[in-house]
């Protein structure tokens, strides 16, 4: 399972990395740098396909929206991660509590 | 009359945690202090990524509101269409140049592989680290010392063999009798 994720991730970070090339490229442009210009722009689109042909492998993993609030704040997700777990456990214990209590 | 629910063995009263073989992602999630920001999850991201996605319209809320019209397949860019890609040259203008600043990079204490392959640190020649011990070594022996004399005057007090309080208590009581 952590293989498919390993290639989208991959796959993501080669895409990153080319898009901050074509940055660069940009912030300065050179007439010589056309031809690296058009391979750049061409290394998007093939990005896009091999990350489109992960999607079928991951079509069955779902994401909480409460996870993209985290990342729209700027926020470690995994801080969401964090807080399940505490409140699972502060609410198991509740209601162990509870279960206690009508035991006796 | 309603009937009873039927018993299970997995109630609340048991810990979840073990149940589901948590305790690895527990401890790794709250045992330890995860850090705030969104670029210490993904330090290598290039960008600001630190600020809201609201700010430069790259939530990805709006993305899920309003989802971009997908056409068919991704298409190779043919010669007539990078024809449209013909940029003229010098720099940008300044509103976009902003794009490329980063926050800048906290140097982390820990070691790490990575980080001695990006950031190599000048090594402390040795004149520099043995004066520095030295140093160090110097300060020290003094205050051992003087701590060594606090403790050997306190012990010499209170022994019966050192002439002072405790011989001159024990002669007075004597003489009493």
């Amino acid at each position: 399972m952590a293989e498919k994720f390993d290639h989208l991730e991959e796959h993501l970070e080669k895409f990153v990395e080319n898009i901050r090339q074509l940055g660069i490229i940009v912030s300065d442009f050179q007439p010589s740098s056309q031809a690296g210009l058009n391979q750049k722009l061409n290394f998007i689109v093939t990005g896009l396909q091999d990350i489109d042909k992960c999607r079928q492998q991951l079509h069955d993993i779902t994401v909480p929206l409460e996870v993209f609030e985290y990342i729209d704040q700027g926020r470690n997700p995994q801080l969401y991660t964090k807080e399940c777990l505490e409140r699972a456990l502060a609410k198991n214990e509740q209601v162990k509590g509870k279960i206690d209590t009508m035991k006796r | 009359m309603r009937e009873l629910p039927g018993s299970t063995e997995l109630t609340g009263s048991t810990n979840l945690i073990t149940h589901y073989s948590l305790e690895h992602a527990y401890n790794k999630f709250c045992g330890k202090k995860v850090k705030e920001k969104l670029s210490n999850f993904l330090p290598d991201l290039p960008g600001m990524i630190d600020l809201p996605g609201s700010h430069d319209n790259s939530s990805l809320r709006s993305l899920i509101e309003k989802p971009p019209i997908l056409g068919g397949s991704f298409n190779p860019i043919t010669g007539t269409m990078l024809a449209g890609f013909r940029l003229h040259t010098g720099p940008l203008p300044e509103q976009c140049r902003l794009m490329h600043i980063q926050p800048p990079k906290k140097k982390n204490k820990q070691k790490h592989k990575q980080s001695r392959t990006q950031d190599p640190v000048p090594p402390e020649t040795p004149s520099d680290s043995d004066h520095k011990k030295k140093k160090k070594k110097k300060e020290e022996d003094p205050e051992r010392k003087r701590k060594k004399k606090e403790k050997k005057k306190k012990k010499n007090r209170h022994s019966p063999e050192h002439p002072g309080m405790g011989s001159s208590q024990a002669s007075s009581s004597s003489s009493l009798r």
